[in-house]
């Protein structure tokens, strides 16, 4: 059939045929884009992932001999096993049961559960969550549920324009079935007409995508380039993305092209050939609304629109996942700028200018505070190191605020009494004005502890309250080493505070936080451990608002710093805008991946609704016969023209709404804050444009059908 | 010789109140080389029984057994190579394949099967049917009564065992009808064609060797000339 039929067929159907070879070019196209996108930005923040923290999965901290690394090794999931000094790193060959395979591993070794700690943050990449993590991040879910709904989106482009030119052909394919064509042979010619039409353009599309991927990747290097800290990303690929692309789009094609012989094979071949793509309906409909609004002809139009309900059924969803997926990716990215901006620039705004790490260098052995000191145009300077250590705060010991919310393990979830005491070491002099700042004399003799805890039953993450978190009456305190080696050192207690030194840096929620004099430190460090291989200098400039001025500060505090350490500094000035810079960016690009979007419903409506009209000419020729003049037509047009773009947006402001609504509360936002710069107007100018786009596809169809020839399309009329 | 029988058959459309009984326990046999006319006014259900005498519908009751094949205990595969090749149908509006050649859409049975049509006898129908200079065409480039000819070309190239002929004239004009009408005649008196003619215009029924008189879906009459 194929050299007697369907070769025929194709030659003289060029317009239907290009038509399934664009729409399976375009959708294999943003299908290649939007995944080979995703995986990079995925293997990107994988990669950042492991350049900042390490590749670990799991890792056990403590006293773990040959033995007890012989047992992890032979442990049936771990894959490698790398010791790091006193910890233990561990991969696993199925990361999936890493939180049932390490408290297991734990208990082998004889250690508690404290022992061991998780790469959370690597582990979330591959949508791996501990389960008693009640709030894991979606972020990464959020993402894919997208990209799952504009996949499905473009499938159903491929299936659309399939179905549409095989509808008009069941009455052929009923005149094939009359003269004896059986269905396997009708199955097999719509098989190699698809894969005909469909390989090369689904082939040429997914390359393409990935071109066109590689250089959004380029663009986003070229528009991240001054982000400080950031890399460069790698264009990567890999074969399962487009065995993906590619097997969805061809299932797409041969399940499209597997329904009209699915439906022939449900008629008799009398059926098919009375099948000449009219409308029917199976039971009397009424449209109250559109009859009571428009009269006669909102009967008419209402009475099509549910004929073909099952036809449009795909380009409304294909509609509606392409707008639904528009409307949450801006509302998404607007609510994460306002946070980024009142959690990260507003917060700490006033608590730096000028940032410097000086890399392996522990703050006590830093000698250079005095001449940064004599820099001109240096309001303050603060050296400090960070470490990590344990402190025991028994029962008793937990201030009254506390105990009344149910104590430390209501709070944190914890049921030890050890609990993690970050310590921030202060270079002398910053510690001593530390001191006058919080109204503590001043003096070297010991360390002061800032005396909160989070209180997360009564307040949320963006309107923190905290509460004592110890009683104030201990004026000694013992901290313990984080390496398991039973390293402990005592330090005086100056004073409890409930203010902490200006700093740009985040505590612990449920952390007690000591601040240290170096020279303090300088005695207990060897024995405490858990200092980080840096110190840091928090610079406030005397002129603070200038771009030029903090550059300048900026190069005369490397200038003094870079014989003699190795150092990285960034400015707030600078950083602020790098990031406005990478918004900026990243709103384009998200705004192309919208227009993307917009583009796909569009583009599908438009397909779609040109399509239906045209199988619809000898409808429109009936009503003409029987005096329906063109003006009462092309009322009709716009009616159902109204009703199609109206319909995805009745679905989908509501199912925006209320994404919003529980992003905000999830974000603890206040509403209004996020309403105030709601993107309500690229939303309503989709909007607009889908209506424009239905309407133009009604007025290229209405023109042609208006000028139909009434005898001809009439003709068959009688055949039944 | 007995060429096809239909016993008790009935056809049914629709359901409960909308329920439309086309055909009650219709019973007919047809010789082998006879020429009978159907005849019935609109509505009558002579078109039904044509299509599922022709297979390509179903009675709702009865049996119809065409060249000892009973085409009810058919499946879909079966009935379309038993359309292919033992009934030829020829429909009012010519349901020809618009995108292939008159040569093709008449050689169409035979390509389904893969065989190698009989040049000889292709050439005899369509010099008969006088469409031989045609045959490059597509069917929108012909005639509504050329159409009509290229059809039972189609019908005839696979020597059915019965030719089912729903209207043909139906849409043609006065000369085209007597035409297509002496062509039938002729297949059925030079090769030995069996033909059951649907029709609602008597002249045309008067040409065949038998009429049967069809209402409300039953045959209230069958006389031989």
């Amino acid at each position: 059939m194929w050299k007697d039929y369907s070769r025929s067929y194709l030659k003289h159907n060029r317009a239907a045929c290009v038509s399934v070879m664009a729409a399976a070019f375009i959708a294999s196209l943003f299908l290649s884009l939007l995944c080979c996108t995703a995986y990079n930005f995925w293997a990107y923040e994988l990669e950042k992932i492991v350049r900042e923290e390490g590749d670990w999965q799991g890792r056990v901290t403590g006293a773990v001999d040959e033995d007890g690394l012989s047992v992890i090794q032979n442990f049936e999931n771990v894959e490698k096993v790398v010791r790091n000094g006193d910890t233990v790193d561990i991969y696993f060959q199925n990361i999936r049961t890493i939180y049932e395979d390490m408290p297991l591993i734990a208990e082998l070794l004889g250690l508690e559960n404290g022992d061991i700690s998780y790469h959370s943050l690597l582990l979330s990449r591959y949508l791996v969550h501990s389960p008693q993590d009640d709030e894991p991040p979606l972020l990464l879910t959020l993402y894919l549920g997208i990209l799952l709904l504009v996949s499905v989106s473009l499938i159903l482009i491929i299936r659309n324009s399939f179905e549409l030119s095989m509808n008009s052909r069941l009455h052929q394919f009923g005149i094939l079935s009359g003269i004896g064509a059986t269905p396997g042979q009708i199955r097999i010619c719509l098989l190699q007409e698809a894969v005909y039409l469909s390989v090369l353009p689904l082939l040429i599309g997914s390359l393409a995508g990935i071109g066109a991927s590689f250089c959004v990747i380029g663009a986003v290097n070229l528009f991240a380039a001054n982000m400080p800290g950031r890399y460069e990303a790698v264009f990567q690929y890999h074969p399962a993305i487009f065995a993906a692309t590619l097997l969805a789009s061809a299932e797409a094609v041969l399940f499209s092209a597997f329904i009209p012989a699915v439906k022939l094979s449900r008629m008799t071949p009398l059926e098919a050939i009375r099948n000449t793509g009219g409308l029917g309906l199976k039971r009397r409909k009424h449209s109250p609304l559109l009859s009571r609004l428009f009269g006669m002809e909102g009967e008419l139009a209402g009475n099509a629109l549910k004929a073909q309900r099952k036809a449009l059924r795909i380009s409304s969803l294909s509609l509606l996942l392409s707008f639904l997926g528009f409307s949450i990716m801006l509302c998404f990215t607007t609510l994460s700028e306002i946070s980024t901006r009142e959690t990260y620039f507003e917060r700490y705004q006033d608590a730096w200018d000028i940032m410097v790490t000086v890399k392996d260098t522990a703050v006590e052995d830093f000698e250079l505070a005095k001449e940064l000191r004599n820099i001109k145009g240096i309001g303050e300077l603060v050296v400090y190191q960070k470490a990590q250590g344990m402190a025991v705060i028994p029962k008793e010991a937990q201030s009254e605020e506390l105990l009344a919310l149910g104590g430390y393990e209501a709070l944190s979830g914890e049921t030890q009494e050890q609990v993690k005491a970050p310590v921030v070491v202060l270079e002398d002099e910053s510690f001593l004005e530390y001191c006058s700042q919080i109204g503590v004399p001043q003096s070297l003799e010991g360390g002061i502890v800032l005396n909160q805890i989070w209180d997360s039953t009564d307040s949320d993450f963006r309107n923190r309250r905290y509460i004592p978190f110890v009683k104030e009456n201990i004026k000694q305190e013992i901290l313990f080493g984080l390496d398991g080696n039973g390293g402990k050192a005592e330090i005086s207690v100056l004073a409890y505070t409930r203010e902490a030194p200006v700093l740009r840096e985040e505590y612990e929620d449920y952390g007690l936080v000591h601040f240290l004099p170096a020279s303090v430190w300088g005695n207990i460090s060897e024995q405490l451990g858990g200092g980080e291989a840096e110190c840091m200098l928090r610079i406030l400039a005397g002129q603070r608002d200038s771009l030029e001025e903090l550059c300048s500060l900026e190069a005369s505090v490397m200038e003094v710093l870079k014989p003699v350490y190795a150092a990285e500094s960034e400015n707030r000035i600078q950083e602020k805008l790098a990031n406005d810079q990478m918004l900026r960016g990243m709103m384009i690009i998200l705004g192309a991946f919208c227009v993307l979007l917009a583009a796909i419903g569009i583009a599908n409506v438009f397909s779609n609704t040109l399509g239906f009209l045209r199988q619809r000419k000898r409808e429109f020729a009936r009503y003409m016969s029987i005096g329906v003049t063109p003006q009462e037509m092309k009322k009709i047009f716009c009616i159902e023209a109204f009703v199609i773009a109206g319909r995805p947006f009745l679905v989908t402001l509501p199912l925006t709404a209320l994404f919003v609504q529980f992003a905000v509360k999830a974000s603890h936002l206040k509403p209004m804050v996020f309403w105030a710069e709601a993107p309500a107007a690229p939303i309503l100018l989709f909007g607009l444009v889908i209506v424009g786009f239905v309407a133009l596809a009604y007025f290229i169809g209405g023109k042609r059908i208006l000028s139909c020839d009434l005898n001809i399309e009439l003709k068959n009329d009688a055949l039944v | 010789m007995e060429i096809l029988r239909c016993s008790q058959v009935t056809k049914i459309f629709g359901k409960g109140d909308n329920q439309v009984t086309a055909l009650d326990k219709v019973d007919l046999s047809v010789e082998k080389g006879e020429f009978a006319a159907v005849i019935g006014a609109s509505g009558s259900g002579k078109s039904t029984l044509l299509h599922i005498l022709g297979s390509v519908d179903k009675p709702t009751e009865g049996t119809v057994t065409v060249d000892g094949v009973d085409i009810g205990e058919l499946n879909q595969r079966e009935a379309a190579i038993f359309r292919r090749r033992k009934v030829g149908l020829i429909y009012q509006f010519y349901n020809l394949i618009p995108t292939l050649t008159v040569e093709k859409n008449i050689l169409m049975p035979l390509l389904l099967d893969k065989k190698k049509p009989d040049r000889e006898y292709f050439d005899t129908i369509v010099k008969t049917l006088g469409i031989e200079d045609k045959l490059d065409s597509l069917p929108s480039q012909l005639s509504g009564g050329q159409q009509q000819r290229a059809a039972i070309a189609r019908s005839l190239i696979y020597r059915p065992a019965i030719l089912f002929a729903d209207e043909p004239t139906g849409n043609l004009d006065r000369k085209n009808s007597v035409e297509i009408i002496d062509l039938l005649k002729l297949s059925n008196r030079n090769l030995k064609q069996t033909i059951l003619l649907i029709t609602h215009d008597e002249k045309v029924a008067l040409e065949a060797e038998r009429i049967i008189t069809i209402e409300d879906g039953r045959i209230i009459s069958d006389q031989r000339r």
